[in-house]
């Protein structure tokens, strides 16, 4: 008995010791020690402290420049939406939201304005899903709309994100939002530099991804919103148990789009959450505006070279669909993408021979993965020198933004810069056609 | 020596003809299925351009030859010599520690294989230089290197020790270097990135459809060479099926002939496994096809009959994996277990009394 006291004692002890060193604030955290890229986050890691988030009724500690229009009793019409702060005095014919996203290209989601909330629909927010998912938004400092009592509510502007994707990202940067970025999933694979810079002054939490997520560290973080996307499948789905513990989730399905500037009209979805509908309006059409004149560029070329993705993983060769994303791409960058026939929109599993079958007189092979030169290709497996693609060096990559950790700039602000996609690519194909462009996410490999 | 062969032919073999007729039949059955994976994958190649293709002429498609030359036949050479290979050290393995449990990676040299490969696939790249450059090692020799010298460093500690203890304290210390490896592996595996993860559990899936013919002029030597030790050991693994004082009561250098079996094993193992990955089954379960189906304990027909239908069922396993007519290709490991594993325990249960085969083959 007495020593099961002892024992007892002991470990209160060490319970307390532990709790102290946990408490340790960040700065004891040396800023440069580069984070090891664990798949599997410890669940027991001394989170970083976080910021102190106010409540959403507080005027927010970020200075906005937006002056805070607080409406009087006469009805008063807003110019802009209100991107930092709360009404003090809410009148239900104000329509609080006079910037309106329209959504015209992306197909995953809509969005429905009312005088002091918006409906934001995503029907299907993971391939295979049964229902849909709704987000009712709601101005803060107005009352709650009846009639939506499943949906899930959040208060607009939120003032503390916690991004579970880096595509979130270039939108984050752009409609100056960073600081109010309090967390993401894993910051090895970010190479958005201002996030980066965030993170290296340990203002910015990890909280691991899918199934391992830190709901703990999450908890703490207790963030207004976390934004992720979903797969469906329990071990790689962070959304059940962070909404499990009572955080705020809202899915994110822009990799279903599979158009270029569907993928990219989700900053506007972002946008939302944030009232910054109208940045993200004047960013878009500018995007929709270049794209569409690199299109017409290569509308009536006479020449399309035939071009094939990818290489094999494990033997089997993932081949992008002729709907899908990198297809049309493809297309309208004046390329003969040859399964452009393909109908589908995912994916297609072929094994080597059959990608050699139709490709191996190809004029150009792109996104080779994980090869830096030609001589990696050749020493993984000497049939790739068989393309004629390979022997006649017109092979590129998207891999000329890759951080130190391995992060992709491609797979982070691409999805957001269309644009500059289809520029790099028409450079490839046409060269002639884009004589002063510079190379942004592709390189040739050599 | 004479005595040893005294002793195996007083078992007297009636059928010793048969069974060399046997061994033809499987040859034969070899040959087709080798004719039949060349001509089957997912592009359709009708069988008339294969041949032609096969005697040197010209394809009406210039594409059809490299197809046949540089996927499909190191394929199926590739199949054969594993099959060979790891059914052959399963059975000198299952014969030395007269167990029927035991397969060529009893020794841990899989295991020491896959710390190798853990090791450059997990760790390469991320110390130093770029993802890029370690990733570029991965596929290439990088990982066969690696396999082969973390299966030769098992292979060198188990030589080593087998001069000092007997082979039931050799099987124990198999299994722990097994789980010391497994440890290291997991270890690793926690602490490295998705994509390296996802690198690593690519290889443990086996495959031979990733070696080529310059990966080939490695393998068929190695496995050439180790065959052929398992050959010339063939007198002393009957002996040994005696039991190890037994043996040595016939005169034979029971420690050198376990040296002999035990590099011959691991030469064939260690060279599959680094190019192709582990292979699971085929090495425990094609020895005791053999035994049912050749209804004899003596190595000098079992050798050879395994080799055979150890390269039947690997071509076998890779033809169905490969899933005629379609386009997908199925994890070879998931199928040779799939398939192979009822009819091992068909042909155990019919058999019943396995020990038998363990006791001098009656």
């Amino acid at each position: 008995m007495k020593r099961l006291t002892i024992f007892l004692v002991l470990f209160a002890a060490i319970f307390v010791v532990a709790g102290c060193v946990a408490d340790v604030p960040p700065t004891a955290v040396p800023a440069e020690a580069p984070p090891e890229p664990t798949a599997v986050p410890p669940t027991e890691e001394p989170t970083q402290a976080p910021e102190p988030t106010e409540e959403p009724t507080a005027v927010p500690p970020t200075a906005e420049p937006t002056p805070t229009v607080e409406p009087t009793a006469e009805p008063e019409i807003l110019s802009e939406n209100l991107t930092g702060s709360c009404v003090a005095e809410y009148d239900e014919n104000v329509d609080y939201f006079p910037q309106k996203a329209t959504v015209e290209y992306a197909s995953g989601y809509t969005i429905e304005y009312f005088n002091n909330y918006k409906v934001l629909t995503i029907p299907l927010p993971w391939q295979g899903a049964e229902e849909g998912v709704q987000y009712v938004l709601v101005q803060c400092g107005t009352p709650l709309p009846d009639g939506f009592e499943d949906a899930t509510v959040i208060e607009v502007p939120v003032q503390s994100f916690v991004s579970m994707s880096t595509t979130y990202l270039p939108y984050v940067d752009q409609y100056g939002l960073i600081d109010r970025l309090v967390g993401v999933d894993n910051a090895s694979f970010i190479s958005n530099e201002d996030v980066r810079a965030k993170y290296n002054t340990g203002e910015l939490a990890e909280i691991g991804s899918g199934g391992e997520v830190n709901v703990e560290a999450a908890i703490d973080l207790d963030p207004d919103l976390i934004m992720t996307s979903a797969s469906g499948f329990a071990d790689f789905d962070a959304h059940p148990k962070l909404e499990e513990a009572g955080l705020t989730v809202a899915l994110n399905a822009d990799y279903l789009d599979t158009t270029p500037l569907g993928q990219a009209e989700w900053g506007k979805y972002l946008a939302a959450f944030f009232n910054k509908e109208g940045d993200a309006e004047t960013l878009f059409a500018d995007v929709v505006a270049q794209y569409e004149e690199l299109t017409a560029l290569t509308a009536d070329v006479e020449e399309r070279p035939a071009v094939f993705n990818n290489t094999p993983f494990d033997g089997t060769w993932y081949m992008p669909g002729g709907n899908s994303y990198v297809a049309q791409l493809l297309a309208d960058a004046g390329a003969d993408y040859l399964w452009a026939d393909d109908e589908s929109t995912g994916s297609l599993f072929l094994d080597f021979e059959t990608v050699f079958d139709r490709a191996a007189d190809a004029d150009y092979w792109i996104n080779i993965g994980f090869f830096a030169t030609l001589d990696d290709l050749a020493a993984a497996d000497e049939r790739f020198t068989e393309f004629a693609a390979y022997q006649n060096g017109s092979v590129y990559n998207n891999d000329a933004r890759v951080n130190e950790f391995g992060g992709n700039d491609y797979y982070e602000s691409g999805a957001a810069n269309p644009h500059l996609l289809l520029a790099d690519l028409i450079k490839i194909f046409h060269p002639d056609l884009m004589p002063d462009h510079e190379f942004v996410y592709y390189r040739q490999v050599k | 020596m004479s005595d040893i062969t005294a002793v195996t032919q007083s078992h007297a073999w009636p059928k010793l003809g048969l069974r060399w007729t046997a061994v033809s039949t499987l040859l034969l059955i070899l040959i087709a299925l080798f004719l039949l994976s060349l001509t089957l994958g997912s592009v359709r190649i009708p069988l008339r351009q294969i041949l032609v293709i096969l005697f040197g002429g010209e394809a009406d498609k210039a594409t059809w030859t490299t197809i046949v030359y540089a996927f499909r036949l190191p394929k199926a050479i590739t199949a054969v010599l594993a099959g060979a290979a790891l059914s052959v050290s399963g059975l000198q393995m299952q014969t030395m520690f007269r167990n029927p449990l035991a397969g060529p990676f009893i020794l841990g040299i899989n295991s020491g294989a896959s710390l190798g490969v853990a090791l450059v696939v997990l760790t390469v790249g991320a110390a130093g230089t770029t993802l890029l450059a370690g990733l570029g090692l991965m596929g290439g020799f990088g990982v066969v290197i690696a396999a082969s010298l973390g299966a030769g460093l098992v292979l060198l500690l188990v030589l080593l020790l087998s001069r000092y203890v007997d082979t039931m304290t050799l099987l124990i210390l198999g299994l722990m270097f097994g789980y010391i490896t497994g440890a290291l592996v997991s270890l690793l595996l926690y602490f490295s990135s998705p994509e390296r993860i996802q690198a690593y559990i690519s290889w443990t899936f086996g495959s031979f459809g990733g070696v080529t013919w310059g990966q080939l002029q490695v393998m068929i030597p190695a496995v050439a060479a180790g065959l052929l030790l398992a050959w010339l050991s063939a007198k002393s693994l009957n002996a040994l099926l005696l039991g190890e004082t037994y043996a040595r009561s016939l005169g034979l250098n029971a420690q050198r002939a376990q040296g002999v079996i035990i590099l011959s094993t691991a030469v064939l193992a260690g060279t599959i496994t680094a190019f192709c990955g582990p292979i699971i089954f085929i090495g425990v379960a094609v020895p005791h096809l053999c035994r049912m189906a050749f209804r004899t304990a003596d190595h000098r027909i079992l050798i050879p009959a395994t080799v055979l239908m150890g390269a039947i069922v690997a071509l076998l396993a890779d033809l169905i994996a490969q899933v005629p007519g379609s386009q997908i290709v199925l994890p070879l490991n998931a199928v040779m277990a799939l398939l192979g594993v009822p009819v091992v325990i068909w042909v155990i249960l019919r058999r019943r009394n396995l020990r038998s085969s363990f006791a001098g083959g009656q």
